[in-house]
Order: C-alpha cells, then sequence, then structure tokens
C-alpha cells in the first residue's frame, strides 16, 4: 500500500517536471525564433561608427525583417557579415544601393567614382577615418546584410531611436 | 550542375552546421545565396578555398589564373558550359554560404551520397 502511495506521489512529482521542462523548451525556441528571425539585441563596439555609436560599446537592437522583404535603403545602420572574416559581424551605414553612383576618397586628394553591381550595397562606417568599410573591400553583397538597427537600449543617455 | 545533378530536380539533404564550424573545403557541394540576386539561392561545387590559385577558361582559347582572396570560396558548376559560377561573378564571400549538399533523396535511383 505504501508502495502505491509512493508511485502516486513520483507521478505527480514527475508531471509537474515534465510541465515546467516543456515551458522552459518552449520559451527557448520562441527567444530562438526571435533573436533570428524578428529582432535582437546585440552589443557594438569599435571606433568606425563614431559619433553616432561608442567606442566602448552599445546594446542596439537589431531588427531581421527588414532585409528579407528587400526594405533596406541608403543611409540604415545595417548589421553585415564580414566579407573578409566571416564570423565577425559589423556594422555599418548603407551609402548606396544597387546601380547608384559612389564616389569615395581613396586618399585625400584622389577622389574615385564607382557604380555599385546588381545585388550589392556599399556601406560605409560613419567614422571615415578609422573605418574599414567597401572603400577597402568593394561593395558588399546583399546576402550578407543580417538585420538593421533601429535603437539603442545601453547607455541610458542614448535610449532611443538612432537618427538617419 | 550535370552529370551530378538532374536537370528536371532533384531532392537533396544539405546540413547547416558545417559551414558554421568552418568545415567547408574544397570538392563539397553547397548552397550559396547569389551575391546577383539576394532571393536565389545556387547549388555549386568549391573549387577553391581562400588562398588558393584557381585557374580557369574565360574562352576555349584563352586561360586565366586568380589566387582567392581571404574570406572568399571560388565555386564552379560540374557543367562549365551551362553554369554561371564565380568564373562570372568572381569569388564569394564565405558567409554567403548557406549549407553543404550530402546526400540525394529523389528520384529513387539516385538515392544516396553524392559523389566528391
Amino acid at each position: 500500500m505504501r508502495l502505491l502511495s509512493y508511485m502516486g506521489q513520483w507521478k505527480s512529482a514527475a508531471k509537474e517536471v515534465l510541465d515546467r521542462t516543456a515551458i522552459v523548451a518552449k520559451f527557448l525556441c520562441l527567444l530562438h525564433v526571435t533573436n533570428n528571425y524578428l529582432c535582437s539585441p546585440t552589443l557594438v563596439y569599435g571606433p568606425s561608427m563614431l559619433p553616432t555609436l561608442n567606442l566602448t560599446g552599445d546594446v542596439v537592437l537589431a531588427e531581421h525583417v527588414s532585409h528579407r522583404i528587400g526594405k533596406v535603403g541608403r543611409g540604415d545602420l545595417v548589421l553585415v557579415r564580414s566579407p573578409v572574416d566571416p564570423r565577425r559581424i559589423l556594422t555599418k551605414r548603407v551609402v548606396g544601393m544597387e546601380g547608384d553612383t559612389v564616389c569615395f576618397y581613396v586618399d585625400p586628394m584622389y577622389s574615385q567614382t564607382t557604380v555599385v553591381p546588381k545585388g550589392h550595397v556599399w556601406i560605409q562606417g560613419d567614422n571615415t577615418y578609422a573605418s574599414s568599410d567597401s572603400r577597402h573591400f568593394g561593395p558588399l553583397p546583399y546576402g550578407l546584410i543580417q538585420g538593421k538597427v533601429f535603437f539603442r537600449v545601453w547607455p541610458p543617455d542614448g535610449f532611443g531611436t538612432l537618427e538617419q | 550542375m550535370l552529370p551530378t545533378l538532374n536537370l528536371t530536380g532533384d531532392v537533396v539533404l544539405a546540413e547547416h552546421v558545417s559551414h558554421r564550424i568552418g568545415k567547408v573545403g574544397r570538392g563539397d557541394l553547397v548552397l550559396v545565396r547569389s551575391p546577383v540576386d539576394p532571393r536565389r539561392i545556387l547549388t555549386k561545387r568549391v573549387v577553391g578555398m581562400e588562398g588558393d590559385t584557381v585557374c580557369f577558361y574565360v574562352d576555349p582559347m584563352y586561360s586565366q589564373t586568380t589566387v582567392v582572396p581571404k574570406g572568399h570560396v571560388w565555386i564552379q558548376g560540374d557543367n562549365t558550359y551551362a553554369s554561371s559560377d564565380s568564373r562570372h561573378f568572381g569569388p564569394l564571400p564565405y558567409g554567403l554560404i548557406q549549407g553543404k549538399v550530402f546526400f540525394r533523396v529523389w528520384p529513387p535511383d539516385g538515392f544516396g551520397t553524392l559523389e566528391q
């Protein structure tokens, strides 16, 4: 008789464990889908986007919907996978879309003009003196864009949308 | 990609783990996002990795040699006469690789792993 009551307790305890595990698993799945396909926070750091983004690191929100439906345009801050190191993700601004004529300074005395080919974008950091961007590695294939940055969360005095 | 893959459509299995851990190499069949049209995904073979020297024929009389830059791969279709690949749009950034094809499911007489 005591064995039957122990089995009853174990069954209810096991059911509770499974329920809670299911809740955690569903939460993690929802978090994964949201992070990859909707919106995710990202820590960005580096000098290439001064003064828009700080040197020591900002936490920004990036949405992953626009680039899939083709709504990335000039002046947008985007997260892109680096064409030089595929494990790095850069934050730059889209300066030219496909078909645009882009004029950039190779050195202070000499400017060059290129047409952005089909399926590519031209990205540049806001801090042109300390940015490695399309002026160095050429136009970037649109497929390397990972998301669009639209909001800054940290530091608190920078909380708010980022100006275009 | 004739004769490896059929003209009228094959169903293949592609795994999405290898390219994230850097295990894509020469001779692999990969799914890549096209650099010309970002909504299209192509199936090609990796012929050269970064740092390799690739020799390709621009036309039947003239061959050209290029070095694949860092962070890029050189892809070519098996059917060189009817393939738009790195010989036309240049080396492809590694980040555009979406997965590696390793198995064919349909048609039934082609069921099995794809030869390298």
